[in-house]
């Protein structure tokens, strides 16, 4: 298994991880931070932090409640 | 006084229903107007054609000697502000785009602010305020360029009693400088804050006039006598009159000769009479009686 | 255009706090990443999922970096586009049906430098959105399968940006004609049923705004006559600028649907 993971070219997936991750915190920040949200705030956080990328996206668009 | 604003014949037509029908009136310069009427009454769509919000069906409205669209402030019953910017930012904002220099623009924005109450609050996020607050900001918007008229829908009615009371005070202070017409249903808000009504009923303006006007058209002229017993009050009384108690009610239609023959008729009555008192209508009462007859 | 810098401030504060200059750049940064990664390491994910016959040999096309920027630009055009969209085509319908555009109206502004100024702060964000998609597309591209030409990089930038110019109009005049719900069914069917339209069919004619998002590729590979190219380009700015122009007559026209 180790060795599987060495095999792994991490410098090029790292980007991707991270960029990945940078738009999640971003994200759960942001939840934090907000005074409403279409649906409970607890379901976006698992949807943020379980579908990562579309889940990011879809709080950004739908998540938010603007006034 | 001067005439601020002049009203003519403002309608407006939504499909066949008539929300507002051919209203006249006229604003005198810094005085305050109270709208007002039943829910549906055509408070809001009266309020939005003076602020240009929404085109008249017919009708015309004229600020004299002025530009209508840049002098006036309005505060809708719920207003909605971009949750993301602070109270400062806001206010800024509204007075610059209302001409406001930008260099005075904050400064006249943090004057405001202080005066309504939210100077310690002014750095904070729009979306983090109460609803007391976000009324609070609503005025500082809408009195921050120092308009010549100030609209108000239903300014108060979606406050709890302190923020009410607050926010009332805070009206009565601009009083001095400004026009003010705001709506209501609330009647003792009205009592309270006005020079001129305006009475309105489907649409129609049914009743106008100084607060004293309407109170002297409507004022029923009723008495209350109040006796030393009930059997007094009893022996008193006409058939006519109505008795609650040791309290005796009189109707004087015809003001002077009969308030002089009732003198007459009190001052010979062997009985105790502890209070004689003219019952004044309450804004409340002559709504009603407004209500009734139109 | 009174009020415009007033109004730009606005608008670029709140989409800066609403974090729209981080996200969708992020987003697009991930979109060009994808392409380059996953043409690259094909046979590795196929053979990690298994199921590969023994001495399966598949026949990958030789894939030229252009070719990879080509379909990063393809990733922008569905996904990409369909973000964007879809985080722009309420600006100004939902602040009127959620009463926060009757503060605004009720004031002297003009319709003209509001509308501008939603235009300027979105295409500002699209900038720096396609810049960080397109730093990654490269990135990866350069990476994995060799140099890329710059010249060929700047051309397909700038072309796909004016297209994007397009979309934004697009998107905004229909947020101002219409309700939400009908400006975003509006915007989609003009930008996504267009292209299929013009992939169907397109054959037929050369000059659409909706190929300009290949051209800029296709120019540099010479595929294309250059009158083509440059008549579809002032025709996307033209109907740009008109869809703009629409845009704000519409918006002014509107602003009676405001809820009070």
């Amino acid at each position: 298994m180790m060795e599987e993971l060495a095999k792994v070219p991490w410098a090029v997936i790292a980007p991707l991880i991270i960029v990945q991750i940078i738009l999640m915190i971003v994200a759960l920040i942001d939840l934090r931070k907000i005074h409403a949200t279409n649906g409970p705030k607890i379901l976006w956080v698992f949807i943020i932090i379980f579908a990562n990328l579309l889940g990011s996206i879809a709080y950004f668009i739908v998540g938010r409640k603007q006034s | 006084m001067t005439t601020l604003l002049q009203v003519t014949g403002l309608t407006k037509q939504f499909a066949q229903h008539k929300v507002v029908d051919d209203i006249h009136f006229n604003l005198e310069e810094k005085t305050s107007t109270a709208l007002i009427g039943p829910n549906g009454a055509g408070k809001t769509t009266t309020l939005s054609m003076l602020t240009g919000l929404l085109r008249p069906t017919a009708g015309s409205v004229k600020m004299l000697g002025n530009d209508l669209h840049a002098n006036i402030g309005f505060l809708p019953q719920y207003p909605q502000f971009h949750p993301w910017l602070t109270a400062l930012e806001f206010t800024e904002m509204a007075a610059k785009l209302n001409g406001v220099a930008a260099k005075k623009a904050k400064l006249e924005a943090q004057k405001t602010l202080e005066f309504v109450g939210l100077g310690t609050a002014q750095y904070k996020k729009i979306g983090s305020f109460s609803g007391g607050m976000k009324q609070r900001l609503g005025i500082s918007q809408a009195i921050v360029h120092k308009p010549k008229l100030l609209l108000l829908d239903e300014p108060v009615s979606a406050l709890d009693p302190v923020g009410r009371r607050e926010v009332l005070d805070l009206l009565k202070g601009l009083q001095q400088e400004t026009t003010i017409l705001y709506s209501t249903h609330i009647l003792n808000d009205a009592e309270e804050m006005t020079d001129q009504l305006l009475f309105l009923q489907n649409g129609k303006l049914v009743e106008q006039g100084t607060l004293r006007e309407v109170r002297q058209r409507f004022d029923k002229q009723n008495y209350v006598i109040e006796f030393g017993s009930e059997e007094e009050a009893k022996l008193f009384a006409n058939p006519s009159n109505h008795v609650i108690g040791c309290y005796v009610y009189i109707e004087i239609v015809n003001e002077e000769p009969t308030m002089k023959k009732l003198l007459q008729r009190l001052s010979e009555c062997p009985y105790t009479i502890r209070k004689v008192e003219r019952q004044t209508a309450s804004l409340e009462e002559i709504f009603m009686e407004v209500a009734k007859k139109a | 255009m009174r009020g415009f810098n007033v109004l730009l401030q606005k608008e670029f504060r709140e989409a800066w706090r609403s974090w729209k200059f981080l996200w969708i750049p992020l987003v697009f940064a991930l979109l060009g990443m994808s392409d380059p990664l996953t043409n690259y390491y094909m046979m590795d994910i196929l053979n990690a999922v298994g199921n590969v016959p023994e001495g399966f040999e598949m026949l990958m096309p030789e894939l030229m970096p252009l070719d990879l920027i080509q379909a990063s630009i393809g990733q922008f055009q569905t996904i990409g586009l369909l973000v964007m969209m879809a985080s722009f085509v309420g600006a100004i319908s939902k602040e009127r049906a959620n009463g926060m555009a009757t503060l605004l109206y009720a004031r002297p502004i003009s319709f003209a430098a509001y509308f501008l100024s939603k235009f300027v702060v979105m295409s500002t964000i699209c900038f720096v959105s396609i810049l960080a998609g397109f730093a990654a597309s490269v990135y990866y591209t350069s990476i994995l399968y060799g140099t890329l030409d710059i010249g060929a990089l700047l051309v397909s930038f700038s072309t796909y940006y004016i297209w994007l110019l397009f979309v934004i109009a697009v998107t905004l005049m229909m947020s101002a004609s219409f309700k939400t719900v009908i400006a975003t069914t509006c915007a989609f069917t003009v930008i996504f049923v267009g292209q299929i339209i013009d992939m169907i069919i397109g054959i037929f004619w050369t000059i659409s705004p909706w190929k300009l998002a290949s051209y800029g590729i296709a120019k540099f590979r010479g595929t294309i006559e250059m009158s083509d190219y440059w008549w579809s380009l002032v025709i996307t700015l033209a109907l740009t600028i008109i869809c703009i122009g629409i845009g704000i007559v519409m918006m002014k026209r509107n602003a009676s649907m405001i809820k009070i």
